[in-house]
């Protein structure tokens, strides 16, 4: 199990659009994908990591939003390189965290349908098609491919909350 | 090096463009650093809630002193106090959001927020709006909230949507977690 260190802001790394992972030789690439497991499971909170936030700077994530209550479509556990949104619409607003922003949640407006191209660990390619809290999972991951963290998409001055510590 | 101090300012004054730079611009010259704050128009005026970090050798009375002239140009009301460094959140528990709106009377804020008090349920941001026509004047408050781990949320719903009949107000409360994605 490689848990590796989550980056948080203000690394450059986050505020950057990752470069194309599909030279990545195989080895490399079940690496990486084996790394965003590992790190996401080692957090029970966290249902998505993408590559940045583990300081990769390569096109890669991974979602896993099984048993999450706001679950409508669930594929189980993703791994996702060189995503490509081919749809997205029906935006919907709903309060997100981020592992990589410390201390902040923010309302955000995000499509609640999506469709997906990508391959996995393997190479082999994928259309997904996700919805609900799964899409919602899904844009965030790649809004951080293209350099975007959930502080770029806050609807509004009055929409910034602290993150609650639940006990 | 010493601990900086912590202040709050408040500012507030008639809309116009300027005042945000004006003022933290007398804040930078002081060596001072903008940690939290809200700023908002209410019904054309401006108002500014800031705590702000100074060195340890600078007083309330300086800032007030610095903030002077950019208070008199402004028309501002300004007030600063030295404040405790405490933590950001120390309230533990559930974050909820209430909407209350309806036909505008005296107290719907204290009534409601009396109802939060006495479940141990802590008032965390608050906003409210009076809108509509004169003599037809509609009430609009959303406040954000802290459910303590001693309550139970859906049944301090129940109590409030209760209350809101009484009141004749629309009066709803939700969770409102935020996922880590």
């Amino acid at each position: 199990v490689a848990v590796r260190p989550v980056v948080e802001l203000p690394d450059p790394v986050l505020s950057r659009p990752a470069r194309p992972a599909a030279g990545l030789d195989p080895p490399a690439r079940r690496q990486l994908a084996d790394d965003l497991i590992d790190t996401m499971r080692a957090s029970p909170a966290c249902v998505g990591l993408a590559a940045n936030q583990i300081g990769v700077d390569l096109r890669a994530f991974v979602v896993d939003i099984t048993g999450h209550r706001k679950a409508r479509s669930c594929h189980g556990l993703m791994v996702v390189f060189d995503p490509e949104v081919l749809l997205a619409h029906g935006p919907v607003v709903a309060r997100e965290g981020c592992m990589s922003v410390p201390d902040l949640t923010g309302d955000v407006s995000r499509a609640s349908e999506v469709v997906v191209r990508g391959s996995d660990a393997d190479g082999g390619e994928h259309v997904i098609r996700a919805d609900a809290f799964e899409a919602r999972a899904v844009l965030h991951e790649i809004d951080h491919l293209d350099g975007l963290v959930f502080l770029d998409r806050v609807i509004g001055a009055d929409a910034l909350f602290h993150r609650k510590i639940y006990r | 090096m010493a601990a900086p101090t912590l202040f709050a300012i408040s500012a507030v004054g008639r809309d116009q463009p300027g005042i945000v730079a004006a003022v933290t611009g007398v804040l930078v010259e002081q060596g001072c650093n903008l940690e939290d704050t809200e700023m908002a128009v209410l019904r054309g005026h401006f108002a500014m809630m800031m705590l702000v970090a100074g060195h340890s050798s600078l007083s309330a009375g300086d800032l007030e002193k610095a903030l002077a002239s950019t208070a008199a140009n402004f028309d501002l009301l300004v007030a600063v106090r030295q404040v405790d460094i405490t933590a950001v959140d120390p309230t533990p528990g559930s974050p909820w959001s209430v909407s209350v709106y309806g036909a505008d009377r005296p107290g719907i804020l204290h009534d409601v927020t009396a109802q939060l008090s006495e479940h141990g349920v802590n008032v965390t941001g608050v906003e409210t709006r009076l809108v509509g026509h004169p003599g037809r004047a509609v009430y609009v408050m959303l406040l954000d909230v802290t459910v303590p781990p001693t309550a139970d949320g859906d049944a301090v719903a129940a109590a409030l949507a209760e209350l809101g009949g009484r009141l004749g107000v629309e009066c709803t409360m939700r969770a409102a977690d935020a996922d880590v994605l």
